[in-house]
């Protein structure tokens, strides 16, 4: 229903106190601690205190803490069950906690041995390929039976090496053995695009040798480090590989074998992750050398639960003072079940800063009321609420996941309303496959045979949206014990802008409008101007402020989106129905109408919620927030456990 | 002269009209699509878990060719080529077609690119920000509110129109 009212809380504890002081805050979940660091630099505190924290204690848990995360991943593979799109966070009892947390010297363990096998393996598959790549290399000289590492006798060279093929590569042998007759050559093998040759020659006749290579651009290939032949290394290779692989898969079912311990991992994870935001908060401290110090946000109405809860465990020095009235403190809101979902749109936007009202619950109907009547099909809006109901159903889901998916639950049923009033389900298939006999009339009627009227009526709708955010605002001037202006600044456009529209409406009314119209325009002609003194400067700003009409007209314009949208949803719906039946009623026509429908409506429903969903927003924070919301407010956030995979029963926690 | 008799057709002026909805908004919305799709896919590479988040950025210019298709259904309609009674339509009559199609045919066609170039932009909040993503579908949605404006434009003067 609105923002929480936070009390601000200082505490002096001695030292070895703070433990326990911490655990119990933390239990509790209720206080903000905020930096103290302006204590340090204050001339009253500076000599006195240091700041706290230990910056090497968190950089360890942070490092073990992704260490476990690594391995809960890297575990996840081999879990049977897979993680659905929404997963809730395992609720683990207080007991179970403490049994495994027991363990923690054997949970630390696996997640070691899991990093060790992991580089075991990496190093196995770098030796695997290795050989791959020695048997790649080696498969071209498949035929040559001469040991590698022999290269030389006492009185001959022995050469391996490539030549590019050409046109002319054949001619190598004939030139060879006329420029050195005491040589050999033996073509190994090609691969179309290189040979692989022997060369043996003795060694008188090098030089003429070397040279007719060069012309064929042979390059020399040599194994030195390999012994024996190849025939006898390729063997040796894939035996190897045969043995890495079975040692990879000796390892991969060792790890498989942790898959048991996830879940405890898990628990490991969420324990490490408190355990470092516990040490982490010290950062915000500051002490001196017997005592600390720490300063914080409770919600005002836990302040006196939580100052005996300390009072009663330990000694220390609580204070909890009300904030002074221009200072800022954090935002937490509050609002009931059905206007809670609601949060998601305003957090969106900005949290309400300590002046602003919380906009929510005013915002709430509105939202839904403008996001079905922009989506306006009840077929579609039936779909919506089922989806988000089962998912709701069956999951507990938190954060703003949670929140949007509820919104989305309310949003489709105001949809099935503005659908039912238009007379939208699926668009026209009813009539349309029935031949005219089967329909469903709208309640209202149906936006594309009256456009005008529907423009008309968003409109409509739309001042009634903006009168009530402008009330917003005079509200806040009165509170803030300003009524003069809630009367001139808001009260004299509420005159104007009425007198405007009855002036519209035509007959009698017209007359009246007139009037009422002229008196709003004079007040603010005379009052708009009043900061300035001079009484020229004053009635000319006066008479300009009247320009500020072009904008409630382009802001009311701006509701028309919700005839367009609404529109656009019920013409592509009976697009869909059109190519769906025009393949007749024939078994292959059925068929395709259902597939065509099933598809159509599946992707029309997705395109026009996105879009009810961006444009209602929009309407709430360009039309309705622009009224009177100022927003930049710093979010609520309570010291306490924050946990990943589990969420711990606690009786200690509120 | 008969292209000339043709050229003046009243149906042939309306379907001209139909097309040019189709065309111009459909080629705004392929350029604004392929834009944003451009930047996601770097943003893919780096991280592929922000797949969804990217595609619902880029399916964001994508409406303007579905209120150009729409505002052609809505003509094809009241002129009977797709279910009723096909209507001949007078030189006049078919003029009227042609302007009612082209508000949604050009602010569909200058929108839809211009509102990809804020929707890839926006693709940079979901790399750094992610949480931030309905902020960045905010700026890409408040330069449709002129396509959704130019489609009412166009719908009001079809159907306005007297046959």
């Amino acid at each position: 229903m609105a923002i929480v009212k936070m009390s601000k809380l200082s505490l002096i504890g001695l030292e070895s106190d703070k433990g326990k002081i911490l655990d119990t805050l933390m239990n509790m979940g209720v206080v903000e601690i905020s930096e103290s660091s302006e204590k340090l630099s204050s001339e009253e505190w500076k000599d006195l205190v240091v700041q706290d924290g230990d910056s090497e204690k968190v950089a360890l848990l942070d490092d073990k803490i992704n260490k476990v995360k690594w391995a809960i991943d890297h575990l996840s593979k081999f879990a049977s069950k897979k993680k659905g799109l929404f997963s809730a966070k395992r609720s683990i009892d207080t007991n179970e906690y403490n049994i495994i947390m027991q363990n923690i010297d054997k949970l630390s363990s696996i997640v070691d041995s899991i990093h060790r096998y992991n580089d075991q393996l990496s190093n196995l598959k770098s030796e695997r390929n290795k050989n791959t790549n020695l048997i790649l290399s080696l498969e071209p000289w498949q035929q040559l039976t001469i040991p590698l590492n022999e290269t030389s006798t006492l009185t001959t060279t022995i050469l391996t090496g490539i030549v590019p093929q050409t046109s002319s590569s054949g001619k190598l042998k004939e030139d060879l053995i006329s420029e050195a007759p005491e040589s050999y050559y033996e073509k190994i093998s090609d691969d179309g695009q290189q040979e692989y040759i022997l060369v043996i020659y003795h060694n008188s006749c090098e030089e003429s040798v070397l040279k007719v290579l060069k012309q064929y651009n042979f390059s020399k290939v040599s194994f030195k480090e390999l012994e024996g032949t190849v025939k006898s290394n390729i063997d040796r290779a894939q035996k190897d590989i045969a043995r890495i692989d079975k040692e990879c898969e000796k390892i991969e079912n060792e790890i498989s074998n942790f898959a048991q311990y996830k879940d405890d991992l898990e628990i490991l994870h969420d324990h490490l992750l408190i355990e470092r935001d516990r040490v982490k908060i010290l950062d915000n401290l500051v002490r001196t050398s017997k005592t600390f110090y720490l300063e914080g946000w409770v919600p005002t109405e836990l302040s006196e639960k939580l100052k005996n809860k300390i009072n009663s465990q330990v000694e220390c020095f609580l204070e909890i003072t009300e904030p002074d009235k221009n200072e800022d403190f954090p935002i937490l809101l509050e609002n009931n079940k059905l206007v809670q979902p609601f949060e998601a749109i305003t957090e969106m936007y900005s949290l309400p800063s300590t002046k602003d009202v919380d906009p929510t619950f005013l915002m709430a109907p509105f939202y839904c009321f403008f996001f079905g009547m922009m989506v306006s099909d009840a077929a579609y809006g039936i779909v919506m609420a089922l989806v988000t109901g089962i998912v709701l159903l069956r999951y507990k889901l938190e954060g703003t996941m949670g929140k949007m998916i509820k919104l989305l639950f309310f949003c489709g049923i105001s949809t099935i309303v503005w659908g039912a009033m238009f007379g939208g389900w699926f668009g026209d298939i009813l009539p349309l496959v029935s031949g005219g006999k089967l329909n469903i009339p709208p309640i209202w009627f149906n936006p594309l045979d009256n456009p005008m009227r529907l423009l008309i009526w968003s409109m409509i709708f739309g001042g009634v949206h903006l009168f009530t955010g402008m009330g917003i605002k005079a509200y806040m001037l009165i509170k803030e014990g300003k009524p003069f202006d809630a009367i001139f600044d808001i009260g004299s456009w509420y005159i104007l802008l009425i007198g405007v529209v009855l002036l519209l409406v035509g007959g009698t009314l017209s007359q009246v409008g007139k009037y009422v119209a002229i008196i709003g325009a004079a007040i603010l002609i005379l009052t708009q101007g009043r900061s300035n003194k001079n009484i020229v400067k004053r009635l000319l700003s006066g008479v300009l402020s009247l320009y500020n009409i072009t904008g409630y007209l382009s802001d009311v314009l701006s509701y028309s989106r919700l005839l367009a949208l609404g529109l656009g949803t019920g013409v592509i719906a009976s697009v869909i129905n059109t190519l769906g039946t025009l393949f007749g009623f024939n078994a292959i026509g059925i068929i395709l109408l259902i597939i065509i429908f099933i598809i159509g409506h599946t992707f029309n429903i997705a395109i026009n919620a996105l879009g009810a969903y961006v444009h209602s927003s929009r309407l709430q924070y360009v039309e309705f927030f622009g009224k009177f919301y100022e927003g930049g407010g710093k979010r609520f956030e309570p010291f306490k456990k924050n946990t990943k995979y589990i969420t711990l029963n606690d009786k200690e926690a509120i | 002269m008969d292209w000339i008799a043709y050229l003046f057709n009243g149906n042939f002026l309306a379907l001209a009209g139909a097309a040019l909805a189709v065309i111009l908004a459909g080629i705004g919305s392929a350029k604004g699509v392929g834009l944003v799709g451009e930047a996601a896919a770097g943003l893919v590479t780096e991280d592929p878990k922000k797949f969804g988040q990217a595609l619902l950025l880029q399916a964001l210019p994508g409406t303007q060719g579905i209120y150009g298709l729409l505002t052609a259904f809505v003509i094809l309609n009241k002129i009977g080529v797709v279910g009723g009674t096909y209507v001949e339509l007078t030189t006049q009559q078919g003029f009227y077609f042609l302007a009612a199609s082209l508000p949604i045919a050009f602010v569909g066609l200058i929108s839809a690119i211009n509102q990809g170039r804020a929707a890839a932009a926006g693709i940079g909040i979901i790399a750094k920000r992610p949480e931030e993503l309905s902020k960045g579908i905010m700026f890409a949605a408040m330069v449709e509110t002129y396509a959704v404006l130019a489609l009412l434009a166009s719908i009001l003067m079809v159907t306005g129109i007297k046959l």
